[in-house]
């Protein structure tokens, strides 16, 4: 039980370092902030307290001298100076170590804790002061083994014993656990009803206690309200040996014992490898499909016991796959928090001062991909940092605040989480970068590309406006990196760009990476899902309504005029269109939008299949599916549908520039074309 | 019916610690992460508090004050959590209203023992 403790310990104390860090990093910019202070000082009181609970006593004694120093830094008899700020950031990573060594990695340089003390000690003028060793006042007592004696008890508790909280009869029932108690009531205080105030005690109680426990433990019993209340105790005369008292206590602690005994096959967390939970929500995924499959055979094998069944697995195959999915998720804190610390040292490295702020970082997500959201983050904060962050001299003449600000948030949006990185720093040169890429020969010069054809450049392989490279940045992997890593995570890059105001990278992610509830549709005779995170309702269009809206693409929803795609078109499949339609109407960051499908044929488990390299530039289709019968079900991205739809209003506009572009180096690494998909829609779902 | 613990640490090991020990013994165990929280929490019926005194947002002292001021809390147990080297805090805290105290570190058994003496 106790390993547990330790465990949970660790895990607590890793936070906490991280929040020390980033405590006195936000010191070091606000020297006298009492606030900071009070962090910084409360991070090192938990470590302190804890680690001694939990046995880590190193721990303990060497955050209680650092405790101290800030405690006085609180009450303002020592003043937060650089010094302190970088021995204390030494100390925490001394203290990480410490931690490590704990856990059974790596050993600890005791000399360096030494010397980490006697500086602190230096910087404060505090004595060599141990930390004072762990006493326990309450600690179990009113063990037999004395003589027998009688005590004589007069307790008279203060008369707002009961509002503080204490129930005098529970002290008293704890006497008589100790001995033979006989227990007169004295109620000579109490006045007449009229005065009765209910919630004051007047009562007052006369004991005479037998027992063999010390005049400690019958002390102890009443250390609480000893300060509040008149409480005699004196020794009466000693009596000759009894035994009851005593074979009723060994009889409590043997059952106590017991209980212990058996509690400790209990646990209410346990740790287990994310390898596993991988495994776990393939198997379950696997065994989503197996189920749709079962609820077809049951649907058409007409039996109501079958169908019975399948409907039973059905539900605990969706509660199964909740749950494990759940197990996955975690809030992104610790992984921004990191950043911080990141900031700070690119900011000494670079000559550059800049700020971390961070926003939603409550929002939870998948583990795998927290886990290898981490790098293109680094990269992102190293190029803003690097190129987009000017030094003070430079922004104080473009007349913006001398420290540059980085904002990190992160948002839900539907079945999606968006990731912004955001500077205020210079921004992108849209025609530096237009020209490096002539230069390096990743475009032809005669191309004509829109601002967000030129963005995608940046993320070719190789390519870097940097003029030299930096000990941070310039060597030209960084964005093909962190596009690459979004790729294979199935999200999606956006940049806005403010020439000389800033760069805001947005990366749009899954919220997972395995199973998502979808909404099945039917176009003629292929099957689409949609994420049904975003779905908001199905309406009807039949013929009548068409016709009222004179051939425009707009529904009338209940007073709300709502756009629709209809995907029939949108994808060229040439299936006769049903009398009545139905409309998907899908919620997505412009506005509502409907879909227009022959039949939407109801929720769908959808266990989410990579579509394969060859298709990793359809932007419209986020995975594909399997179907119960087999057949393969594309699972659609309503936010790129419409941002491609509202976009490329004709596609034909864009036919040129596809042309020129099919030549140059670019379209091999990394052109984005979504018009391939829409031309061999009918091909791509296998029919 | 099983009593209701509210546990109020900024500290989760601590909080689990508690958690662990109480729920073994038969109680409810609810938390808190700070004083703030621990007021969220208490709008349902809670029969025993036990709280930290050194937590951001609302500390120990300030949850106790508040708890006290509360008609609806009225009588309820507080326990705080305390070190030996802040002697003032638990004054302070005992004046504000606790009820008892532990000194940091206990152990289970200590725990257990102070609940009992306040929960029966």
């Amino acid at each position: 039980m106790i390993d547990k403790f330790k465990q949970a310990f660790q895990e607590e104390a890793r936070e906490l370092l991280g929040e020390l860090e980033s405590a006195l990093l936000e010191l070091d910019r606000k020297r006298d902030d009492r606030e900071v202070v009070g962090r910084v000082f409360r991070a090192l009181h938990t470590i302190k307290g804890s680690g001694a609970m939990f046995g880590f006593d190193d721990i303990a004694s060497f955050a209680h001298h650092l405790e101290t120093a800030f405690d006085r830094l609180r009450h303002g008899q020592l003043e937060a100076t650089a010094d302190l700020i970088s021995l204390t950031l030494a100390a925490g990573d001394q203290i990480k170590t410490m931690l490590d060594e704990a856990a059974g990695h790596g050993s600890v340089d005791r000399s360096r804790s030494e010397g980490i003390l006697a500086e602190v000690r230096q910087l404060t003028g505090l004595p060599d002061a141990p930390a004072e060793a762990p006493s326990s006042p309450s600690s179990p007592s009113g063990d037999g083994g004395g003589p027998i004696l009688d005590w004589r008890i007069r307790f008279r508790p203060g008369p707002g014993v009961v509002l503080n909280g204490t129930n005098p009869l529970l002290l008293l029932r704890e006497l008589r656990e100790l001995g033979q108690l006989r227990i007169d009531l004295d109620t000579a205080a109490i006045p007449p009803l009229g005065e009765i105030d209910a919630e004051r005690c007047y009562l007052a109680w006369d004991m005479v206690l037998t027992t063999a426990a010390a005049s400690t433990a019958i002390r102890d019993v009443f250390i609480f309200v000893e300060n509040d209340c008149d409480l005699t105790i004196e020794r009466g005369l000693a009596r000759p040996a009894e035994t009851i008292a005593p074979v009723a206590m060994t009889a409590n602690r043997s059952i106590s014992d017991g209980r212990r005994a058996a509690d400790s096959g209990t646990a209410s967390s346990i740790r287990v490898s994310a390898d596993k939970l991988d495994q776990l929500v393939n198997l379950v995924g696997e065994l989503v499909t197996v189920q749709a499959r079962m609820g077809e055979v049951a649907a058409r094998s007409d039996d109501a016991d079958i169908l019975a069944v399948s409907e039973e697995i059905e539900r605990l195959t969706a509660a199964l796959r909740e749950n494990s999915m759940s197990i996955r998720m975690l809030p992104l804190k610790s992984s921004f928090e990191r950043f911080r610390r990141l900031v700070h040292d690119l900011g000494i490295e670079l000559h550059k001062e800049a700020e971390l702020t961070i926003e939603g970082a409550d929002t939870e997500l998948d583990k795998t991909v927290i886990d290898r959201l981490n790098d293109p983050l680094v990269h992102l904060i190293r190029n803003s940092m690097d190129h987009g962050i000017e030094t003070p001299e430079a922004r104080r003449a473009a007349g913006k605040p001398r420290t540059g600000t980085i904002h990190l948030s992160a948002q839900h949006s539907g079945a999606n989480v968006l990731i912004r990185l955001s500077d205020d720093g210079r921004g992108l040169d849209v025609e530096a970068v237009r020209a490096r890429a002539v230069e390096q020969g990743l475009i032809d010069g005669a191309a004509r590309l829109s601002e967000a054809e030129i963005f995608s450049l940046i993320m070719a392989p190789g390519f870097s406006t940097a003029r030299e490279v930096t000990g941070v940045s310039g060597r030209g992997v960084g964005m093909d990196v962190v596009r690459r890593s979004m790729d294979e995570l199935r999200a999606s890059i956006d940049i806005g760009n403010q020439p000389g105001a800033g760069l805001t990278v947005t990366l749009r992610l899954p919220l997972t990476l395995a199973i998502i509830d979808g909404l099945l549709v039917r176009v003629g005779h292929s099957h689409f899902v949609l994420p049904l995170a975003n779905s908001l309702e199905c309406v009807e269009l039949t013929r009548q309504d068409i016709q009222d809206s004179h051939g425009k693409h707009i529904a009338n929803v209940r007073g709300e005029l709502i756009p629709y795609i209809r995907l029939s078109e949108y994808f060229q499949m040439e299936t006769p269109r049903p009398e009545c339609e139905q409309i998907m109407v899908v919620e997505t960051e412009s506005g509502h939008y409907g879909f227009v499908v022959d039949q939407v044929v109801g929720d769908h488990q959808t266990v989410i299949k990579n579509l394969g390299r060859l298709y990793r530039n359809v932007q419209v289709v986020s995975g594909a599916t399997i179907l119960g019968n087999g057949t393969v079900a594309l699972i659609l991205d309503p936010h790129r549908l419409v941002q491609n739809a509202v976009q490329g209003v004709s596609h034909n506009k864009r036919s040129d520039g596809r042309r020129t572009r099919r030549n140059s180096n670019l379209d091999r690494q990394n052109s984005k074309q979504t018009n391939v998909f829409v031309q061999k829609g009918n091909r791509i779902d296998g029919k | 019916m099983a009593k209701v613990i509210l546990t109020v640490d900024d500290s989760a090991s601590v909080r689990q610690m508690v958690r662990f020990t109480l729920s073994d013994a038969g109680y409810i165990v609810l938390e808190a992460v700070d004083g703030k929280d621990a007021l969220t929490k208490l709008t349902q019926p809670v029969n025993l508090v036990i709280t930290d005194l050194n937590m951001p947002n609302l500390d120990g002292i300030g949850l106790i004050r508040s708890v006290r001021a509360n008609p609806a809390c009225k009588g309820i147990p507080i326990v705080m959590l305390t070190t030996e080297s802040h002697e003032a805090r638990k004054l302070e805290g005992k004046a504000a209203g606790a009820t008892g105290w532990i000194v940091k570190p206990f152990t289970t058994q200590q725990l257990l023992a102070v609940v009992k003496r306040v929960l029966g």
